[in-house]
């Protein structure tokens, strides 16, 4: 327990979700509460006693998700409903607490995974793992961040004007403009072309943690696939891409197994962008600016399509249901090798190597950034 | 709050009377529907036999059943299980209880002994019990055709009238409440089906928030790799896990001394499909429908079955697999105590039951005539009579599904503290063992596991209370579902509300058990899974488990659970729960 305590203790910090691991409480509970803390809060142990939860983590984020929280409150004093999409299928709306006795805390987290504190912390919970609330923490931070973003954006004459929420920001804060820069510092993967299964899987292995150390995955976990003779290599379900060792699905491409189960919910893009490109490697991140970029204008319609510069931006579901991104991404790929899944995240291929995929991913983060900039005119 | 009172038909079988009644507005609340009404209404009467005149046997709806959310065409049928003398219920499929929902009731309470045998027919509010001159083997198909006209349908058949305690109910031709022997009590009342058939929609108190929220489920169901991914359970059926379990070395082999089936690509997923150009099938308001059925229209077997029938008996004739599970749906026997009675049994003899071999075994089972008597007992009292008891692979007397928990660590303690035997459905923990949701966790360590799965039975008991389906919570979570549930209900219930619910429900039950009799020593594997190893793979050791650890792990759950350090409620804990 403690060991799992201090990795994403350590993850909280690495990714900068908080700016020092002073601001962050992480507990786990069997059939007691494990802690860095010596003393356990009364509040921490009445909300284990009062939820069905195993984990939880109390923290204030990184200065700059801290100032975006302070400025969304004041326009959604009781609750923030992020509109990217992983949010709206996965975190629904955030709670912001008015008060900080236990009872309200409880009641806010009996009806979401996570909520924000009074002081701007955010706490978040997990029912089964302490990854969990890690993962709940990190897709707070990423959907306030983009949340802020595109209401500002938006509501400053976007070119539609449209707004996407009821409870929108409409002045920039000078401060929170002041602290954003360009993804980096970059780590890029190697240069690999893989020539056998071993290559695959350690250039993988390498071009996840790749991706994530230059913050192009945030919060939800991204997937990555790589194509070699007759087996798409794709990464599992649920697997942080920083942490591949171990968690890669071995797909027989004539579907003669269904050993994939377990493999990550946008496996039938992935298939299809192969077949349509050809290409071996396929990248899905989370770049925030671009997810930001997709979000400007007018809000899409499932299965529409549209263009930030030459890149396509689609609007689909997660997954391969009937109005899944697996029947808009893959001929959106083929037209650029690169696309923009709204309010979503970028997937981009490589025909042979990760390292195209990967810049390809940068360049497109960059431009949105520029593009972010100008608009605001930072 | 809105008034919630769950009504309730009372049938007395014995005197061939009925009366409707309403449970009180607290018990409704405290126990929801489904599984919890009828725990609670077992539990006022915990020291019953099965087979026992008196002892109910109770069919009850969900809530949610019958409403447009996705996945919630479930009910639940409960009594006293033959099998293990635990309480029992069985979650199950059909038009039975929207059947019910729209005949305005949530509960039928069954209790007597009809002299002759009869049907008991409900449509709206009458209520009538019909003689039926049907012989010994009247096979259930030509039941459900001479009865369907009358709504929907729950029949036992043969086996249930042969005597055998794992016979099952089944409703509408082809879902079955299959554990447990709710057939064997069902039979004992001389009750060979139940009719129902309604006329108005149950009502729904925010009809768009069932749609915003039906809308939110399906975007999660969308976003599941094992609902709708490529390989998930839409696309082929429940047996999609067969690969995945071999690939794991956790597909019990030859009764649990092997891991690993080497032919188990006989009976894979896309065997399966291709061979029978099988098509799908599934429950009311279900868009995952994860039945398979050949381009014949007859049903394809459920993973655990294909398992079982299979790797378990070391049979690669995937024909004969088919078969014997036809053979069990036509005489209304479970088919995961069945196949893994005859796996005991060529243990015990040393030899193998496969192809048409197996088949005859089955049959010698349903017909309960020569070892077919001692077989139609399950494996535990079989391995007993035959001086091996060691050879039952069992928790309680039910037999163990098809993932071995030597590979699951999680489920190896869920087998043992399910409320009615070895059951993967009470915890479900292969959901993050190896399905890896939501999120993954270690299948080989016992860390955090105590209150992981306390806390997924209590979630499970709640979801089989509210009419849904487990495998809907691949993909949603209990958020979206107490949606639901206010929209339909219009209670002010939030998830963790819910989750209390299904705590009490679970607590309840495994109090009943202990008034029973179980205790401490009932809550352990067979043996060989402490001392045996598993089919090895590559780079993957399948190790015993270590007794110790489980104990100390099961000492743990305990404490979480509010139990006595030798497994019984406590009476603080009960109280704490309004449980007494
Ligand atoms: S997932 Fe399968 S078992 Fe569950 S409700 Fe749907 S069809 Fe029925």
């Amino acid at each position: 327990m403690m060991e799992t305590i201090e990795k994403y203790l350590g993850k909280l910090v690495a990714q900068g979700l908080v700016d020092s691991s002073e601001d962050a409480s992480l507990f786990s509970m069997d059939d007691r509460i494990y802690s860095k803390d010596e003393n356990i809060p009364q509040i921490v142990e009445y909300l284990f006693k009062t939820l069905n939860i195993t984990s939880l983590i109390i923290a204030r984020p990184s200065r700059l998700i801290l100032n975006i929280i302070g400025e969304l409150k004041k326009v959604c004093p009781d609750r923030i409903a992020p509109k990217d999409s992983e949010s709206i299928t996965f975190i629904h709306d955030i709670p912001v607490l008015q008060d900080m006795d236990s009872k309200t805390i409880a009641t806010a987290l009996k009806r979401r995974k996570g909520c924000i504190a009074t002081d701007g912390s955010i706490i978040a919970t997990g029912s089964i793992t302490l990854e969990q609330a890690f993962v709940v923490f990190s897709s707070i931070c990423f959907a306030l961040f983009v949340k802020y973003f595109s209401d500002v954006l938006n509501s400053l004459g976007g070119s539609h004007g449209n707004v996407h929420d009821e409870c929108t920001v409409i002045e920039p804060s000078s401060t929170i403009l002041g602290m954003i820069g360009p993804p980096g510092p970059i780590r890029r993967p190697s240069l690999v072309i893989p020539e056998s299964e071993y290559d695959v899987i350690s250039t993988k292995v390498d071009t996840g943690k790749a991706t994530v150390e230059s913050g192009l995955v945030d919060s939800f976990f991204g997937n990555i696939s790589y194509t070699l003779d007759d087996y798409m290599y794709i990464s599992q379900t649920a697997a942080a891409l920083d942490e591949l060792e171990g968690l890669i699905d071995k797909v027989a491409l004539d579907g003669s197994s269904t050993n994939d189960i377990t493999s990550s919910s946008e496996m039938g893009s992935h298939l299809r962008i192969h077949e349509l490109t050809l290409d071996r490697a396929i990248l899905h991140g989370h770049p925030k600016f671009s997810v930001i970029m997709s979000m400007y204008g007018k809000p899409m319609e499932l299965g529409e399509k549209r263009y930030l510069g030459d890149i396509p931006v689609v609007y689909g579901r997660v997954g391969a249901g009937k109005k899944g991104l697996v029947h808009v991404l893959p001929p959106a790929m083929q037209e650029s090798r690169a696309a923009i899944a709204y309010g979503h995240g970028t997937f981009t291929s490589g025909s042979e190597s990760f390292l195209d995929a990967f810049d390809k991913m940068l360049y497109i983060e960059n431009a949105c950034f520029e593009m972010l900039k100008g608009l605001l005119s930072i | 709050m809105s008034k919630y009172t769950l009504k309730c038909l009372f049938v007395d079988l014995d005197s061939r009377s009925v009366r409707f009644e309403q449970v009180p507005q607290d018990i409704s609340l405290k126990y929801i529907g489904g599984r919890g009404i009828a725990t609670h209404l077992l539990g006022l009467n915990p020291m019953l036999k099965a087979g026992e005149p008196e002892t109910p046997l109770i069919f009850s709806a969900g809530p949610l059943t019958g409403s447009r959310l996705p996945s919630t065409g479930r009910m639940s049928i409960s009594s006293f299980s033959p099998l293990t003398n635990t309480i029992t219920s069985s979650s199950v499929g059909g038009n039975l209880g929207i059947q019910m929902r729209m005949a305005g009731l949530d509960v039928i309470h069954i209790t007597g002994k009809s002299r002759n045998k009869l049907v008991l027919c409900i449509q709206d509010r009458d209520v009538s019990f019909e003689d039926v001159a049907l012989g010994e083997d009247t096979p259930l198909q030509e039941v459900f055709l001479k009865l369907s006209s009358r709504g929907s349908v729950a029949a036992v058949g043969s086996a249930g009238f042969h005597g055998c305690l794992f016979a099952s109910i089944m409703v509408d031709g082809a879902y079955a409440a299959g554990r447990g022997g709710l057939g064997y009590v069902m039979a004992s009342k001389n009750l060979v089906a139940v009719t129902v058939r309604g006329s108005h929609r149950p009502g729904v108190g925010d009809r768009y928030m069932e749609g915003i929220t039906t809308e939110d489920i399906l975007r999660l169901f969308d976003a599941s790799p094992a609902i709708m991914g490529v390989s998930g359970i839409h696309r082929y059926g429940t047996v999609s896990l067969v690969d995945l379990m071999a690939s794991r070395r956790m597909m019990p082999t030859a009764n649990f001394r092997k891991t690993f089936f080497e032919q188990y690509r006989a009976f894979s997923a896309s065997r399966i499909v291709s061979t029978f150009k099988a098509t799908h099938n599934g429950c009311y308001a279900c868009p995952i429908r994860c039945k398979l059925k050949s381009d014949g229209g007859k049903e394809l077997p459920e993973f655990e079955t294909v398992s079982h029938f299979g790797a378990l008996n070391e049979n690669a004739d995937l024909m004969s697999i088919i078969e014997a599970n036809r053979i069990c749906n036509e005489v209304g026997m479970d088919t995961i105590t069945a196949a893994s009675t005859i796996a005991c049994l060529a243990e015990i003899r040393e030899k193998k039951y496969t192809g048409d071999t197996l088949v005859g075994k089955v049959k010698e089972m349903a017909s309960g005539k020569g070892l077919g008597e001692l077989l139609q007992m399950g494996s535990r009292r079989l391995a007993e009579e035959l001086g091996q008891p060691g050879t039952s692979m069992s928790v309680k007397s039910m037999e163990i599904p098809a993932y071995d928990p030597r590979g699951a660590y999680g489920m190896a303690l869920g087998y043992c503290t399910s409320t009615r035997g070895a059951c993967h459905l009470r915890a479900y923990p292969i959901s993050h063992e190896i399905l890896r949701r939501p999120v993954a966790t270690d299948r080989f360590s016992f860390q955090g596991k105590a209150r992981i799965i306390k806390i997924a039975e209590d979630v499970n008991a709640v979801i089989d209370s509210m009419g849904a389906c487990k495998f809907a919570f691949f993909g949603a979570s209990m958020e979206e579902y107490a949606l639901g549930m206010k929209a339909v209900t219009g209670l002010d219930i939030e998830p963790q509300d819910l989750i209390t619910i299904g705590e009490r429900i679970f607590t309840l039950e495994r109090y009943i058990n202990c008034q029973r009799g179980f205790a401490k020593e009932d809550d352990f594997l067979p043996a060989r899974f402490y001392k045996e190893h598993g089919t090895p793979g590559p780079g993957l050791e399948i190790p015993p488990i270590e007794r110790a650890l489980f104990k100390e792990t099961l000492e743990r759950y305990y404490r979480v659970r509010g139990c006595s350090p030798d497994g019984v409620p406590t009476e603080k804990r009960l109280k704490e729960l309004d449980i007494i």
